[in-house]
């Protein structure tokens, strides 16, 4: 319980957090103010949080004193009180109020001096919208604040896609909005900022700060590997890999996440020390399948982690690397068969196929494996042909194997 | 059919994109196609379509939704007005005359153009009478009269129509979901009928209208499905109906979908990615990017339910065609593939192999009695219509 507080000393701190406010806006300082709108970081109990318990009356004293600001500091001040008492969904809908106000204002400044509040309010409507329909849905209720939060940010990306110095802070908007979409699985409404960010005269990718072009970079490319657009997905994730400050290793691991499954896609492997040293050990299995030419071991990874990577997406661009371990499985035969009898290594038998698989304990007949050699001979993972009647695989003598060399299959 | 659908749905996509509701995307149905504000949307709790979206009328969503009063399968003023303008379709004449209608035989037909304000209790129907209603079209299925395009166009419209109705008072449970789940089977059982019917221009239309109607049917069901979800409920079919989302990647030339299958999977629960349907759907697919046509066809033909063939028999022309080329490309040209056994793998009557592989340009040898095609003709070309399947063929040595 917080310790007795005089209605004196309650209304000295609420005069003071409201003048600081008013300061830092009147004299144009940016980072002031935007430290003063942190709300959702806020721990339960401080020591404004407790004057406007004791002090109840406090949205009258807030547009009594700054009735040019009565729009924006008494619904401020309701986010900040509703917060301490654990009401996130009361919280949400005070400080929506209070962000708009604060965007009105915003839109009157000529200059961005107030940028940085301004991503504080994007980030905190955000933050403070999932604490709300977290609330929410444990009581049974309908979460729809995220989604609320999501049309406000709309909204302040309006105000930010302008000509002049405002539209750097465009792509910081267009971040959380990802970060929103994703949360809520809407993810088709990335569009249209990807439109205005990619096609629009007003920006210039390269002005944007960097930790801005990573996050954009790490999103756009994750909608590029739901898309199986592996070579933009590589150019994308690259960036944001290359990018990105290497002390954040949550970050990296984030983009790896991603990364890997495309860099396989292409034909490139990564190091078993890479899979460990950011923790992403559930790869480690495709990766030895592709080696090896291993297919059960493929398999039995896909069924492991399946529900993982059904969830991030990745699922299927994994299970499309069966092909390429089918080439590796083929290519180790023929190597195998170039030490035990060069002169007839480039003739496979079908049925030598079928006794690999069936020693992986994998069940298919002569026919199956003429049909998915066909596949791989018409992809280009194998160089060569079948003929129908031997049954038997023969491979070109130059080069029967050619690498992805970059190019998905 | 009304040549509008296609244009404005593709352009329906991102610019009404923002500050829409995750719970109903509103595909059409009660919904003017960019004409007038639309209606809230049909479930009290997706009722924060937030500011940037809406509409003033949208706002009305506070409001109760209304809840319809017509007692026929179509309101008498809409009777008595198409009475005058003698637009009633064949179905819904007394007799054959042209300009008399009853009850028991009209059916209200879809409006594009619907604002929730101008709209009456009275031209709205209740679940009871959307239901006679839904059983009383679909059985005009079996009628034998008329030519079947003509029946598919009159039940595609009426269904839409009882689609709007639910729509417009934001109905969502078992029953509205029954209705959906039966307007989805009409619309495969349309695509497989329409596909066997009718070889030119104008019906391959009919098809790809009839395809993208069953697109967005299929996934404003889904919205349905979430939100019965949340009360515990589930409808008996409803992994079979997820299933034929995952079937529709199969064919070229589907509507594009919105989202990608990658997408879509990741927001889906274990428990239907698991279930026998999906995972049927989920592992032919996987064997026709593998090119294993052999086990593709296997599978079919043991494990697909009867809808699910229906969905995929006009697709499996496609893949057999698919199937030629690779053995025309990968084959040796002096080792010919028998069309006798490539119609067993493929699972296709050697006639229809035979003429599949005319088409394709691929030149047939014959030699005693023994039909083949030689690998590496350069003849080769996809062609640009493939003919419907008869569907999965499985010789009588083969049946056990």
């Amino acid at each position: 319980m917080a310790p007795y507080l005089s209605m004196g000393e309650a209304h000295r701190r609420i005069a003071d957090y409201l003048s600081r406010v008013a300061d830092s806006i009147s004299s144009s300082d940016g980072a002031a103010l935007a430290s003063l709108l942190a709300v959702s970081s806020a721990p339960p109990s401080t020591p404004l949080s407790d004057a406007l318990s004791a002090f109840p009356d406090f949205p009258r004293l807030a547009a009594d004193r700054y009735p040019h600001l009565s729009d924006l500091l008494p619904t401020l001040l309701r986010a900040i009180h509703s917060h301490s008492l654990i009401r996130f969904a009361d919280a949400y809908s005070s400080f929506e109020k209070a962000a708009n106000a604060f965007l009105q204002e915003f839109r009157n400044w000529e200059t961005p001096w107030a940028m940085e509040a301004m991503h504080t309010v994007a980030l905190e409507i955000r933050l403070l919208a999932e604490k709300a329909d977290r609330e929410l849905a444990t009581s049974g209720k309908n979460p729809d604040k995220l989604q609320a939060a999501g049309s406000f940010l709309m909204k302040v990306f309006g105000a930010l896609a302008v000509k002049g110095p405002k539209r750097i802070g465009a792509l910081y908007v267009t971040c959380q909005l990802f970060k929103i979409y994703f949360r809520l699985g809407t993810v088709h409404l990335c569009r249209s900022v990807i439109r205005s960010i990619e096609t629009a005269r007003n920006f210039d990718f390269e002005d944007f700060p960097v930790k801005d072009k990573v996050t954009y970079m790490y999103y756009t490319g994750r909608l590029e590997v739901f898309n199986e657009n592996f070579l933009v997905a590589d150019q994308k994730l690259t960036y944001a890999l290359m990018h990105c400050n290497p002390q954040y290793e949550a970050n990296l691991r984030r983009i790896l996440k991603f990364l890997v499954p495309v860099k396989l896609s292409i034909g490139v492997l990564p190091r078993i020390t890479l899979l460990e040293r950011y923790n992403l050990l559930e790869y480690a299995d495709v990766v030895t399948s592709l080696k090896r030419g291993d297919l059960r071991l493929l398999r039995q990874a896909l069924e492991r982690h399946e529900d993982q990577f059904l969830k991030s997406g990745v699922y299927l661009v994994l299970e499309k690397l069966e092909l390429q371990v089918y080439q590796r499985l083929v290519k180790k035969i023929h190597i195998i068969q170039r030490q035990k009898e060069p002169a007839k290594a480039h003739q496979i038998k079908l049925e030598v196929v079928v006794k690999a698989l069936k020693w992986l304990e994998i069940d298919m007949d002569v026919d199956e494996v003429e049909c998915i050699m066909a596949c791989l001979i018409y992809k280009n993972l194998i160089k060569g042909y079948f003929a129908h009647k031997s049954k038997v695989l023969v491979l070109s003598k130059q080069d029967p194997f050619p690498k992805l060399n970059g190019k998905p299959v | 059919m009304d040549r509008r659908d296609m244009a404005s749905h593709r352009g329906r996509s991102s610019a009404r994109g923002h500050g829409r509701s995750r719970g109903w995307r509103g595909r059409g149905e009660g919904r003017g196609r960019g004409a007038g504000p639309s209606p809230p949307p049909p479930s009290s709790s997706t009722s924060s379509f937030s500011a940037a979206g809406a509409t003033a009328a949208d706002r009305g969503g506070d409001a109760p939704p209304i809840v319809g009063t017509c007692p026929d399968m179509c309101p008498a003023r809409e009777r008595e007005q198409r009475e005058r303008l003698r637009d009633l379709a064949v179905f819904e004449r007394v007799g054959s005359d042209p300009v008399r209608t009853s009850p028991s035989l009209a059916v209200k037909k879809f409006c594009r153009t619907i604002s929730s304000t101008s709209v009456q209790a009275s031209d709205i129907r209740p679940p009871p009478v959307l239901r006679e209603t839904m059983d009383y079209i679909l059985h005009l299925l079996d009628s034998s009269g008329h030519k079947f395009e003509i029946i598919h166009d009159f039940i595609f419209d009426r269904t839409r129509s009882v689609r709007q109705d639910l729509s417009i008072q934001n109905i969502v449970n078992d029953q509205a979901i029954q209705i959906y789940e039966d307007v989805i089977k009409f619309h495969i059982l349309s695509h497989q009928r329409l596909a066997r019917s009718c070889q030119d221009s104008d019906a391959s239309s009919l098809c790809y209208l009839n395809m993208e109607q069953l697109t967005k049917c299929l996934l404003s069901l889904f919205d349905m499905y979430d939100m019965i979800h949340k009360n515990n409920s589930r409808s008996s079919k409803e992994t079979e109906y997820y299933s034929f989302y995952v079937l529709l990647h199969l064919g070229f030339k589907i509507p594009k979908m919105v989202d990608s299958l990658s997408l879509w999977y990741s927001n889906l629960s274990a428990s239907i990615i698991q279930s026998k349907e999906m995972i049927f759907a989920r592992t032919i697919l996987r064997f026709y990017h593998l090119g294993n046509f052999k086990r593709f066809f296997c599978t079919i033909a043991a494990e697909a339910t009867d809808l699910q063939l229906c969905l995929l028999e006009p697709f499996l022309n496609e893949a057999r065609v698919r199937a030629l080329m690779y053995f025309n490309h990968s084959g040796y040209k002096l080792q010919l593939h028998p069309l006798r056994y490539l119609s067993e793998i493929l699972m296709v009557e050697e006639l229809e192999l035979e003429t599949l592989c005319r088409l394709c340009g691929l030149e047939i040898s014959k030699n005693e009695d023994i039909k083949a095609f030689a690998p590496k003709q350069a003849s080769f070309c996809l062609p640009a219509s493939i003919p419907q399947s008869n569907g999965i063929y499985i010789s009588r040595e083969n049946q056990r």
